[in-house]
């Protein structure tokens, strides 16, 4: 019996596990593979939805289903998270049962979190659109705003959704102005950055938006500490900045679970092949989505495509064929600009990121995917995902060939 | 005083500036941060930041292929 645990039952970990029970369907029913998802979140929730909760004030009830729901009849869901993962002598333990389970494969998916305890006063004083309790606080908060200064942007590295610093600005003037009050309110977007977004062609794309819509910029601001009395967010180099309500992205951390575990770097991101997903000197082990220390963003669609990669390769191992798949480094973040229109932030390890204007149809291509989701979840839309990534979709490598041409070397 | 190595080789845009700033915010006044890279924006990103951070720009050097910016952190406030 070869039993295969994933830690984390998020889009990664489902798209993994999904993945898995699809390939090893004969050899799961034979009772010769076994595979389990630990997660101790009773619902799964589509993240990048809560912009809409918290701009829009979308149900939030919307966006999540209970995690069972989006695994294969064949996948164990255990409802707890783990305390412990031992790669070295391969057993998990249950974070609430305390019960150890043994593994011949692993492959660890359990995102990241934001961490406003980093900066002296963030947490009494931000409210994040990526905290579920938080979105909706701010759609209360923006609902009764009557006018004054709204500071939102980047309040320290590194953070999730790149794009949704930029979009919660965008969808602040949106809303702002179609309640006929823009001009009571001050946008101030800050950033640790030298430009409105991180990759130089989408900021030369998204910078016009800022200056036609008179939104202030304060780049290569670096969040030191906010002074919740007074309203004050200060730099590190003695700048600062008032407001009125603050929304500001705080810097994310994995759960303690990585960050204390010897496969984990001194920032506490899992060690991972930037290719094949391994985790490093275990090649039974894999990391997957946001917790991965890789050189790219940390969004779905990275899990998504990561998760691909690893099911195929843990399935090709046990069944004895040679095709093994390599990640690409794909990402492709939706960035909504207001009013409905949209543009992707798109790019590969090797291909920069392209200039995409906003347009209509790239929102609803947005607001496709968030239809989408959950079928694609349970592996119904991989197909889709092949034909709009190409060959991006995933790289192979069989027999030491690499299939695709033009790709760097593995590792990192 | 330290000198932190930042490692950001065969990272694109934004890559390199990322580890900068991550470096940055554990980093003292007086250390050194050498931040090695192979993404040639690496060079005016590393000026403007430091212009715009007020710390010191010590050097750019290049040796096949790879970016060495040496910068000196000065500017931030309440640091020894």
């Amino acid at each position: 019996m070869k039993r295969i645990i994933v830690i984390g039952g998020g889009t990664g970990g489902a798209v993994v596990a999904n993945g898995l029970a699809r390939h090893l369907k004969k050899e799961i029913r034979k009772g010769e593979v076994s595979v389990t998802v630990f997660d101790g979140a009773k619902f799964h929730e589509f993240q990048p939805a809560y912009l809409a909760v918290a701009f829009h004030g979308s149900n939030e009830n919307a966006i999540r289903r209970p995690t069972s729901s989006l695994l294969s009849s064949s996948v164990r869901l255990v409802d707890e998270n783990c305390s412990k993962i031992d790669l070295a002598n391969k057993f998990v333990v249950g974070e609430r049962s305390g019960k150890r389970s043994d593994f011949e494969y692993a492959a660890i998916a359990v995102g990241c979190i934001p961490d406003p305890s980093q900066i002296p006063g963030l947490s009494e004083a931000n409210l994040d659109f990526h905290t579920s309790n938080h979105a909706k606080k701010i759609f209360d908060r923006i609902s009764k705003f009557q006018g004054g200064k709204i500071v939102t942007g980047i309040a320290g590295l590194p953070y999730k959704c790149p794009p949704s610093p930029n979009e919660s600005t965008f969808l602040l003037h949106e809303f702002f102005t179609k309640r006929g009050m823009r001009e009571k309110v001050g946008l101030c977007f800050i950033t640790p950055y030298l430009r409105p977004y991180p990759a130089e062609p989408m900021s030369e794309v998204i910078e016009p938006l800022y200056k036609e819509r008179k939104i202030e910029t304060l780049l290569g601001f670096n969040v030191e500490s906010v002074d919740p009395i007074r309203k004050i967010v200060y730099s590190m180099e003695g700048e600062s900045v008032s407001y009125d309500e603050l929304f500001l992205v705080p810097p994310h951390i994995t759960p303690d679970v990585i960050r204390r575990s010897e496969f984990s770097d001194s920032d506490g991101w899992v060690i991972a092949n930037k290719r094949d997903l391994h985790v490093k000197d275990y090649d039974y082990a894999f990391a997957i989505g946001d917790n991965t220390n890789l050189p790219i963003s940390k969004a779905g669609v990275e899990a998504h495509l990561e998760g691909v990669v690893v099911a195929n390769n843990i399935a090709a191992e046990i069944k004895g064929t040679s095709e093994r798949y390599l990640f690409t480094g794909r990402f492709q973040c939706t960035m909504e600009t207001g009013f409905r229109k949209a543009t992707f932030v798109v790019g590969t390890y090797d291909k920069p990121v392209k200039k995409i204007r906003p347009s209509f149809t790239n929102y609803v291509q947005k607001k496709i995917m968030a239809k989408i989701y959950w079928n694609a979840e349970l592996g119904r839309c991989e197909w889709l995902f092949r034909m709009n990534f190409g060959r991006d979709y995933y790289d192979t490598i069989s027999n030491g060939k690499t299939a695709a041409p033009a790709m760097s070397p593995m590792g990192q | 005083m330290a000198t932190i190595i930042v490692d950001s080789r065969g990272t694109a845009c934004p890559g390199p500036i990322t580890d900068l700033i991550r470096a940055y915010r554990k980093a003292a006044n007086g250390d050194l941060i050498e931040l090695l890279a192979t993404d040639v924006g690496i060079k005016s990103d590393a000026k403007a930041w430091c212009e715009r951070t007020r710390n010191e720009l010590v050097g750019i050097t290049e040796d096949a292929g790879t970016y060495k910016a040496v910068i000196r952190i000065v500017s931030k406030r309440g640091m020894a």
